[in-house]
């Protein structure tokens, strides 16, 4: 995976001319557009946040009003302290998240980068047989393994455990497919030295090729994180008791619950986002990187 | 290059060849085991013996076949063992590279792979978890199709129409309006980051989220309703409010009744996609046109400037420019977009689930719903094998879509 560095053209002689006023116009007619653009893409998440502050009956007033008459913070305390009984109460929702994601994650970069580190590191017989088997299994849609997953889930007595999302989740052809990628990009000479060395395939795989290969191990990382805090139909199937429900499991009975109480779902679903918008504020670079490669060369 | 180590005897040789052998053939048969259709259920299920016997007496036949299978690969690793064992090297490197691969091909063989034998199986027969399988042959492809002939039947016919619309509406859009807004963020702008950012955020958020955000805008109270009265107002009109969500009218009806047509509800499939249809199309193009944005703008970012500059000078204006270089240059990750799109759009299911529940009068109806549906038993008995039947019927389509897709796009580029 190349980083990018994006450099700007280098100013040519037309350009040093001065520019006529249609050149400024449409300057800024693109920025304009851009900020626009900007604002719309982002209008769902600014109205839902101001929408959490109304009361119940402001929320669903005709014609709305842009903010609330008065700041409503009851309503992320009420939603904090949702309990529905046998332990179904937000926070353990929340953590419930967050243990799978980051279980899901943190076993998907070490299950991914080891099957990459075979396929791009090493030479056997079979190797490039299962890589094409691996691109082959990623064609197959998830409605077709969707059914017989429950059903082999309910005989391994997986059904309403964390098993059932953690297990399968553990690897992804996907991930393997980025990681080889960028393995395979890694100079020879690093690992011909250990070789020199007498170094083995595990230490070449510790030492040498999981320290270069950071930036993309932590793009695998968030990639899966955000995949299993932002996946619904599995955890849906397969936990079905109100201690183990996963937020966004969660807020879809919320939204069956509480009706017309707009206000309260939508506190639910900032609860939800939020972490993911931190998350990706901070890392956007390699999200964006992440996105691209998949995108492109999967 | 192979040097033979003398030290190595013939029969250490073919010892391991035979223990990879049955080492494969065993690790396959438990995996097929694991998938063996028999009925599951807390009687069965509640010790090995008792999960074996129910295998002994309802899925000799899959175990059968699979066995056949097993000893080919078997065969093959085997021959691959024998080749490789005399050559110290080359043996270690092939122990530690499927040992490598050992997690991934264990979880895939059982979770995806091995489920998915399951389900073809299952598919021809019925199937409830509670009972043993029951061999109907092709009785469940036929049943899915039986709405051709029965109207009362056109429950999954309606929901392979309705993600037709949804793709055909939905892939084109969200396809252009990535490239518009990559084109826009990869011409000559500051903030070039800080804009991508601001882009792409709405599109990590979970689709839960944004449909529930989408399903308040949608109420006849809502922002949408506002917007557009608003905008109505502007030009002295009046906009009635309408229940996006719950409102089934057709959007072919629409346009013939506004012409003083009408289509009677028999012709359901002339009528179009519903504005409950179309208003989640509306919020999944919002949320993944982003996505595919940042897959063009990495493509854009890799193409040789000095093109753009030739073309200039031979007097191409921007227009030119983005139809003669820009777009033939983006086809192989148009083809990518498109193909990932249709895949996704043809197995709709969070949005649905959430904000119509297949409704209004079915016209959100989609595959993957029904196939959920049935294999819970939301609305009657339990049926498994015939929502595998139709997850293969789907599975099928969206080969055949990606293959044209392929065929059409690539074929295309070769002018180029």
């Amino acid at each position: 995976m190349a980083v990018r560095s994006i450099q700007p053209p280098k100013e040519t002689i037309a350009q040093q001319l001065p520019k006529p006023w249609s050149y400024y116009v449409g300057i800024s007619l693109r920025y304009l557009v851009l900020t626009l653009i900007g604002l719309i893409l982002f209008t769902p998440f600014i109205l839902a946040a101001l929408g959490t502050f109304k009361t119940d009956a402001e929320i669903t007033a005709f014609p709305p009003k842009l903010f609330p008459a008065e700041w409503l913070w009851g309503n992320w305390v009420r939603v904090w302290g949702t309990d529905i009984g046998n332990g179904g109460t937000f926070p353990r929702w929340l953590l419930n998240t967050a243990f799978l994601s980051v279980t899901v994650a943190i076993l998907e970069v070490i299950f991914c980068s080891m099957a990459a580190y075979a396929f791009a590191r090493m030479e056997f017989p079979g190797r490039d047989a299962v890589f094409n088997f691996m691109l082959a299994t990623m064609m197959i849609p998830g409605a077709v393994t969707l059914i017989p997953a429950y059903v082999l889930m309910t005989k391994l007595h997986f059904i309403n455990t964390y098993w059932s999302l953690i297990v399968p989740g553990a690897v992804s052809a996907g991930s393997i497919f980025m990681l080889t990628q960028f393995f395979k990009a890694i100079p020879k000479d690093l690992e011909e030295a250990a070789v020199i060395d007498g170094a083995s395939h595990m230490e070449i795989y510790r030492e040498v090729i999981l320290p270069l290969a950071r930036p993309a191990l932590l793009t695998v990382f968030i990639l899966q994180f955000q995949a299993m805090w932002n996946s619904f139909l599995q955890p849906l199937l397969y936990l079905n008791s109100a201690d183990k429900y996963v937020l966004n499991v969660a807020l879809s009975i919320f939204q069956q619950q509480f009706k017309a109480q707009w206000n309260l779902t939508l506190v639910g679903a900032m609860f939800n986002a939020i972490p993911v918008m931190i998350l990706f504020f901070i890392f956007s670079k390699y999200y964006i990187e992440g996105v691209a490669y998949t995108g492109i060369k999967g | 290059m192979k040097t033979v180590d003398v030290n190595v005897s013939q029969s250490s040789r073919i010892s391991a060849a035979v223990a990879t052998f049955f080492l494969i053939v065993i690790i396959l048969m438990v995996i097929a085991l694991l998938n063996a259709p028999t009925m599951g259920g807390p009687k069965v299920m509640a010790s090995v013996t008792t999960y074996l016997a129910e295998v002994q007496r309802t899925a000799l036949p899959f175990l059968g076949a699979v066995a056949v299978l097993a000893i080919v690969i078997g065969l093959l690793a085997a021959r691959m063992v024998y080749h490789e064992w005399p050559n110290p090297r080359r043996r270690l490197n092939l122990i530690t590279g499927y040992l490598f691969l050992s997690p991934y091909l264990i979880i895939t063989l059982i979770f995806t792979v091995g489920v998915v034998f399951f389900a073809f199986y299952i598919s021809f027969n019925q199937y409830d978890i509670f009972t043993p399988p029951q061999w109907v042959g092709a009785a469940n492809y036929t049943k899915a199709f039986q709405g051709l002939f029965d109207p009362a039947q056109k429950t999954f016919l309606q929901s392979i129409h309705n993600v037709l619309w949804y793709a055909l509406i939905v892939v084109p859009l969200q396809t252009g309006i990535a490239i518009f807004l990559a084109v826009l963020l990869n011409s000559r702008i500051q903030f070039k980051q800080f804009f991508r950012t601001i882009f792409y955020a709405p599109s990590v958020t979970s689709s839960v989220v944004i449909t529930l955000i989408f399903m308040w805008f949608y109420l006849k109270t809502g922002y949408i309703n506002f917007f557009i009265s608003k905008a109505f107002e502007l030009f002295g009109l009046h906009w009635e409010n309408i229940n996006w969500l719950g409102d089934p009218r057709g959007l072919i009806q629409l346009i013939v009744e506004a012409f003083g047509g009408r289509i009677p509800s028999a012709q359901w499939y002339l009528k179009g996609p519903s504005i409950a249809w179309m208003a989640i199309m509306f919020q999944n193009i919002f949320t993944t046109a982003p996505t595919f944005m940042i897959m063009f703008l990495a493509a854009l970012q890799d193409v040789n400037p000095t093109l753009y500059e030739a073309a200039a000078i031979d007097g191409a204006n921007n227009w030119q420019q983005f139809w003669k270089i820009t777009l033939p240059l983006l086809r192989p990750i148009i083809l990518l977009v498109v193909v990932l799109g249709t895949i996704g759009t043809l197995q709709v299911f969070d949005q649905v689930y959430l904000a119509t529940s297949g409704g209004p009068l079915g016209t959100s109806l989609t595959p993957v719903f029904i196939i959920f549906r049935e294999a819970l038993g939301v609305q009657g008995p339990i049926n498994m094998g015939y929502a595998s039947a139709l997850a293969f019927i789907l599975a099928v389509m969206i080969f055949f879509f990606t293959f044209l897709q392929r065929r059409f796009i690539e074929r295309e580029t070769e002018l180029y």
